[in-house]
């Protein structure tokens, strides 16, 4: 799509058209079914001071300036969950905000678009597998509620994604990161939570890696070259409890606290969403924050304070009994490359009218 | 040594064991985690593809490769040949080389070649291709009222697109060769 303006390539090739005829029914579906189960739709802001501390995802700066000219640096949000988590903190308990989101430094077209659409939701109470079966049930509100041609007509081969043809209306997989270790590449990851033997462990298998590889990094390598793209081929999977040390803004499972309450879902080989069972204690939530911040310095990042009006909400949290402890649970969901899946679509560009890309290209 | 950041389709990489052509790449940022980028590429000695991901600032070992406009002269049994606008030389590929591209070609349009030690190792179509519209059934009444808003119609290289109903034969429409779709009347 070079060398013509956006408008021009939707009006005269009623492929794209129908990809964003559909997209915008998506949202309006998004929308229907959350409200459906008393979900609340709230707002929050998208320029924030105290942007995630996600060491590897970089927020957009912009600076603001007061009438006489006085600059304030803000970040584009990379995602709403901060804001969210407070809101949960005020006494709502169903939660959903659709909006936009940026991260800089990632590809345009592909399956990244500097400025995307993102879905979260949140429950409080509320548990992970709450989260995954409300994430089936709005594919299938969607995929049902869409005009046949659509949705593959009746024979159901609802989603695609390149060659793959998914099928939402099978049953869905859940499967925990250590079974998908051992199922794809038959290695059990309980040996391999510490860097040293995963170091060894990624050696053995050919991959190059050098002494800067942080855990994570090398735990990726192996898990994008030989594990991500055989996901979810035939049908969705969950694939849940993440290594501690990846745990970002979750909870340790209670039975095992080497492992964290983190899900992601794949469909055709794509990564659809990230949700936690949040982590809801104050102490150990601004300890991590600080330690990412920490990262985030060392690979040389811009840094900023660790958001403490989060710190102080979920301090505020108050056990429902002497033993309980505060229940939450949520996910965000990109809304754009579930359009993919949808339609059929190539790539991100396809779906989302002026991407970055076709804005460069005018 | 260059960077992950000069991976691209048609770059030639080495790897301990062979030299590999880049046919595919994407950038993933897993989840939450670092940068990386995902490359299939096919090795220059055997053909046989695989996948290999690399961390986005590693070093990558890329061989120089020299590009070169051809020009495409006609295609004799599973042999296409172009002719080197630098050098005015002429170069044979075979069709299993060109793959899928192949439909595209039409005599006399430019095309990058790759080249690395002087053998073809990638081939780059203009992005819009210019083809004269040899066959276009006529548009039906009704048409248009049962969603039925595209028709095929046939280029002069033999190419088969849809295209909205109102092109004509003897037209010139532009297709898309990323998308393999009709673009625009040119």
């Amino acid at each position: 799509m070079k060398s013509m303006s956006n408008w021009s390539e939707l009006k005269n090739n009623p492929r794209l058209k129908n990809i964003y005829d559909t997209r915008i029914k998506i949202l309006r579906l998004i929308r229907e079914f959350f409200w459906s189960l008393d979900f609340v739709e709230i707002d929050t802001p998208i320029a924030v001071r105290f942007a995630s501390q996600e060491p590897h995802l970089n927020p957009l700066p912009i600076t603001i300036h007061d009438p006489n000219g006085q600059g304030e640096r803000f970040y584009l949000r990379t995602s709403p969950e901060y804001a969210l988590k407070k809101l949960l903190a005020v006494g709502y308990e169903k939660i959903f905000e659709i909006g936009k989101c940026f991260r800089d430094f990632e590809s345009f077209g592909g399956t990244h678009n500097t400025e995307f659409t993102m879905l979260e939701w949140y429950r409080a109470p509320g548990k992970y597998q709450d989260i995954m079966d409300d994430t089936k049930n709005l594919f299938k509100y969607v995929a049902s509620r869409l005009p046949a041609p659509i949705r593959g007509g009746t024979e159901g081969g609802v989603l695609r994604y390149k060659d793959k043809k998914i099928n939402i209306f099978k049953k869905w997989e859940r499967l925990s990161m250590k079974e998908v270790w051992q199922k794809f590449i038959n290695v059990n990851l309980d040996d391999y939570l510490e860097i040293k033997p995963l170091k060894k462990l990624a050696n053995d298998r050919g991959c190059t890696i050098d002494d800067n590889y942080e855990y994570e990094d090398i735990f990726y390598k192996i898990f994008l070259n030989e594990i991500e793209p055989k996901l979810g081929l035939e049908r969705p999977v969950f694939v849940y409890d993440y290594p501690a040390s990846m745990a970002s803004l979750s909870r340790l499972c209670e039975r095992d606290h080497r492992y964290a309450e983190r899900f992601e879902l794949y469909i055709g080989g794509l990564e659809l969403a990230n949700a936690f069972g949040e982590l809801t204690d104050a102490a150990e939530q601004k300890e991590r924050l600080g330690k990412d911040r920490e990262l985030r310095q060392k690979l040389g990042k811009e840094v900023w304070p660790v958001d403490g009006d989060f710190i102080a909400a979920l301090a505020s949290l108050r056990p429902a009994s002497a033993e309980a402890i505060a229940r939450q649970a949520g996910i965000a969901l990109g809304v754009d490359r579930m359009v993919v899946l949808f339609t059929g679509a190539k790539d991100l560009n396809e779906v989302i009218f002026g991407s970055i890309s076709d804005q460069l290209s005018n | 040594m260059a960077s992950t950041s000069d991976v691209r389709k048609g770059v030639v990489i080495r790897q301990p064991n062979d030299l590999f052509v880049v046919v595919e790449f994407q950038h993933v940022n897993p989840g939450k985690g670092a940068a990386f980028v995902r490359t299939r590429m096919k090795s220059l000695g055997s053909g046989k593809v695989v996948e290999v991901t690399y961390k986005t600032s590693e070093t990558v070992d890329i061989v120089q490769v020299d590009f070169h406009t051809m020009q495409f002269l006609y295609k004799t049994g599973d042999k296409y040949a172009f002719m080197n606008m630098e050098s005015y030389e002429q170069i044979e590929m075979d069709a299993d080389f060109i793959g899928d591209d192949a439909k595209y070609l039409k005599e006399g349009i430019d095309v990058v070649v790759g080249l690395y030690e002087d053998r073809p190792v990638s081939v780059q179509l203009p992005t819009k291709i210019k083809y004269k519209v040899v066959e276009a059934p006529p548009a039906v009444r009704g048409d248009s009222a049962t969603g039925n808003v595209t028709k095929e119609i046939t280029l002069d290289n033999g190419l088969k697109v849809q295209a909205p109903i109102f092109i004509k034969e003897g037209e010139e429409v532009l297709v898309n060769t990323e998308t393999g779709e009709y673009s625009a009347r040119a």
